[in-house]
């Protein structure tokens, strides 16, 4: 049985979707200002699962990409967690010309993975950086991040380790979905929460909402 | 003078924060919608004299429900409020005859602040009295 301070109530989720919303915009404007992109938004998604059933949901959910590239970036002050942001593999190259105008002379003096792993680290970066950052500035948190890690072409199966929780507890995993729309490419991001971040996050949402009363 | 306000949203969230910057002394009628077809449904059965609108919503999203509202009524006033604040964004639903794009989260000063141009504007369209 769960504690009741770790559950997290619907109307929980649906403040937590809308400040989701606002983080992930401000991260897809930062995006098109550094690069000449525009991002395609959808509706941000928020689910509560059982920290065992992590994996197989993030799996289920990029069933799709057969080969995945993916950044992966630890945060923690009182929000606590890890951000994903997974694209189908070769999405690097893809983006590569949009951040480096020398890209075909890099491409032809045959650095292209590194160029890949770059360009998917300064993106994945800005994505993260600005969302994680813009979600707990609206709920009066600070936090530092690790330095991203670029994984490219890894089986999905290989993306999150089984252990990463505690398996008794939940994870609040926040699913944005979102489009490259240029370049045709599409991504998630998902954002875990550690369980300890669980009691503050119920505290800073409602506090949150509180100004709007 | 501004009676119907219509919110397009499809978050319950955002459209009671919204609602919560609207003075409350205002004597305002609300309409809402949870996505951009409701929406526009609402739209052409209220009439609304402003209409609050969502870009990111199931359905339909909020730049066809701007383009479908003003194919229907050219002088409705449609302030976009969104999250989606990249330029291109701003500059397609200007494009399209957006009143005023208004930044998520919102604020008291900013909603009041646009539901005052929102009413001089009306009061112009109309004439003097």
């Amino acid at each position: 049985m769960v504690p009741a301070e770790y559950v997290i109530t619907d109307e929980e989720k649906e403040i937590l979707q809308e400040i989701m919303n606002i983080a992930f915009g401000k991260a897809a404007a930062d995006l098109a200002e550094v690069i000449n992109i525009f991002v395609v938004l959808s509706v941000p998604y928020v689910k509560v699962i059982k920290a065992a059933e992590l994996p197989d949901y993030i799996r289920h959910e990029i069933r799709d990409f057969s080969h995945i590239s993916i950044v992966e970036q630890n945060f923690w002050g009182e929000f606590k967690g890890s951000a994903l942001l997974i694209f189908p593999a070769g999405a690097g190259k893809e983006l590569i010309s949009l951040l480096d105008d020398d890209a075909e002379a890099s491409v032809e003096s045959g650095s292209i993975d590194l160029l890949e792993k770059e360009t998917l680290m300064e993106i994945g970066n800005i994505l993260i950086g600005a969302c994680v950052g813009k979600l707990t500035e609206l709920l009066g948190d600070v936090v530092t991040y690790s330095p991203p890690r670029v994984i490219v072409e890894n089986n999905p199966r290989e993306i999150i380790p089984a252990n990463l929780f505690d398996q008794d507890y939940s994870a609040i995993v926040m699913k944005t979905v979102f489009r490259f729309d240029e370049r045709d490419i599409n991504g998630f991001l998902f954002l875990t929460t550690n369980p300890e971040s669980i009691k503050w996050l119920k505290e800073s949402l409602y506090g949150f909402l509180a100004q709007y009363e | 003078m501004i009676k119907k306000i219509l919110i397009v949203d499809d978050s319950p969230i955002s459209r009671k924060m919204l609602k919560s910057c609207i003075p409350k002394d205002g004597g305002f009628e609300y309409f809402e919608a949870g996505d951009g077809l409701e929406g526009l449904e609402t739209f052409k059965e209220v009439r609304p004299d402003v209409t609050f609108l969502d870009l990111t919503m199931p359905v339909m999203d909020g730049v066809q429900a701007l383009d479908e509202m003003k194919k229907f009524d050219t002088n409705s006033i449609i302030i976009v409020a969104t999250a989606d604040v990249q330029v291109k964004s701003l500059e397609r639903v200007m494009q399209l005859g957006a009143f005023h794009v208004l930044k998520k989260p919102p604020t008291k000063d900013g909603v009041q602040d646009i539901l005052r141009k929102a009413a001089d504007h009306k009061g112009q369209l109309n004439g003097p009295c």
